[in-house]
């Protein structure tokens, strides 16, 4: 796979644009996953895949010959999933209704048995982590949705992100201890 | 005991921490860091990746449909032909060959050429003076001879040693001053002999006799000036011939 997009890229540089066609075929699938997993909306997804394809297009001459074209197009679809994060937050705020009642989803958790309130407190624990995921910083977020998601390794997320390994895991760290604080209520203890 | 932070406890979630052993030993012997990290554990596991919509197979082309009409195809970059390679490098090698022979040329013009620009000047003075002073010594020489053999007559003497002696004895002044602050005392010493003896000749009586020039050359020792001088001679000459070979040399 790898050998063969590196023929691909080398008859894109030669003037065939068509082969870049084969790129974004062959790729698209994953880098959407990763971007909704980041975005977490459909719409800012596929705009991530677009614009990491633009993108890669126009750097494609300064890739370096020994990575990997699925690496290098992540680190593009990360950076323009980071824009559209900061977009986002700039735009809107976590409204303050959205914020844990923590009497409320008590009462609803000691109830354990299956049904229709069980399927209710899913939704309402699916609400409160995509609240609590908002709340995050774009770094933040990204550095977590990489650990805990993607399962990359420090030194991918530092390299994805453009920071220090040791600030990344530092970022991680936050948004982990943010998420419980917003999370934690929720926890039925066993 | 040192509890773990929470950071730790993070780090070896994701088996991240340095010390990971070590972490796992003490989860074993704390119960309270290992419910901490029980809890953490729970919390983590619980937080999943949120499922990402199904993406048709078709999705691929679809993105490119959607931005392939925007894109330029690069325009394939004008490669040098391999077999131009020797050409170049005989080139480049041509090059650096002619930068070198200009560089080392001018280093060495730079390194010789001073030194004998300077040095040319103080050369021709030299043989100014060398040729002068041998004019001088020849002269001097010219007349203790004819003083030495004028002694040995016994008639009154008719040359104009006197004459040419005054003459001398100016030159022999500005010489004799020259010479004193140059290193060569031998020089410096025989000009000296050579002025007291001219100062005697030029300050004698009108008709000098052969009793006169006897009692000078007695007094004056004027044979041994004459050797003195003679010996003098040679060595200027040489210095004068040394002067001029080198003095061609630079020229060229």
């Amino acid at each position: 796979m790898g050998n063969d997009d590196h023929a691909l890229i080398r008859a894109v540089l030669a003037g065939d644009k068509d082969a870049y066609g084969m790129l974004v075929v062959r790729h698209s699938q994953s880098v959407f996953r990763v971007a909704f997993r980041i975005t977490e909306d459909e719409a800012d997804a596929e705009e991530v895949v677009q614009e990491a394809f633009l993108r890669g297009y126009r750097k494609l001459e300064g890739f370096d010959a020994r990575s990997n074209f699925r690496t290098w197009i992540y680190r593009i679809a990360m950076n323009c999933a980071l824009d559209i994060l900061n977009k986002r937050k700039s735009q809107t705020a976590v409204p303050i209704a959205e914020e844990y009642d923590g009497d409320q989803v008590a009462v609803q958790l000691a109830d354990g048995a299956a049904g229709p309130d069980r399927l209710l407190l899913s939704q309402e624990i699916e609400a409160r982590r995509y609240a609590a995921m908002e709340k995050l910083t774009p770094t933040e977020r990204l550095a977590f949705v990489l650990r805990h998601m993607e399962d990359r390794s420090t030194e991918e997320i530092a390299t994805a992100l453009g920071i220090a390994p040791n600030s990344a895991k530092q970022a991680v760290f936050r948004a982990v201890q943010k998420l419980r604080q917003s999370l934690a209520p929720l926890w039925v203890k066993s | 005991m040192k509890h773990l932070t929470e950071e730790e406890l993070i780090e070896h979630y994701y088996s991240e921490d340095f010390y990971k052993a070590e972490a796992e030993m003490h989860l074993q012997a704390c119960k309270r860091c290992a419910q901490a990290y029980e809890d953490l554990g729970r919390f983590l596991g619980s937080v999943r990746a949120p499922e990402a919509p199904a993406r048709d197979s078709e999705y691929g082309a679809r993105v490119w449909q959607a931005i392939g009409g925007s894109l330029q195809p690069y325009q394939p970059k004008k490669k040098l032909g391999y077999f131009r390679w020797p050409q170049l490098a005989y080139a480049a090698a041509c090059v650096l060959f002619l930068a070198g022979a200009f560089l080392a040329g001018r280093v060495w013009e730079h390194a010789h050429t001073k030194p004998l620009l300077a040095s040319a000047p103080q050369q021709s003075k030299e043989r100014v003076v060398l040729f002068v002073l041998d004019n001088h010594l020849d002269r001097s020489e010219r007349l203790l001879v004819q003083l030495n053999h004028a002694g040995a007559e016994e008639e009154n003497v008719d040359l104009p040693l006197q004459a040419e002696a005054r003459q001398l004895l100016t030159d022999n002044r500005l010489y004799r001053q020259s010479v004193a602050q140059t290193n060569d005392p031998l020089l410096a010493a025989a000009l000296d002999h050579l002025e007291r003896v001219l100062v005697e000749v030029a300050n004698s009586p009108d008709e000098l006799t052969s009793a006169d020039i006897a009692r000078i050359e007695k007094e004056m020792n004027t044979q041994g000036l004459l050797f003195q001088i003679r010996v003098l001679r040679t060595k200027v000459s040489e210095q004068q011939t040394n002067a001029q070979a080198f003095g061609k040399g630079t020229t060229l």
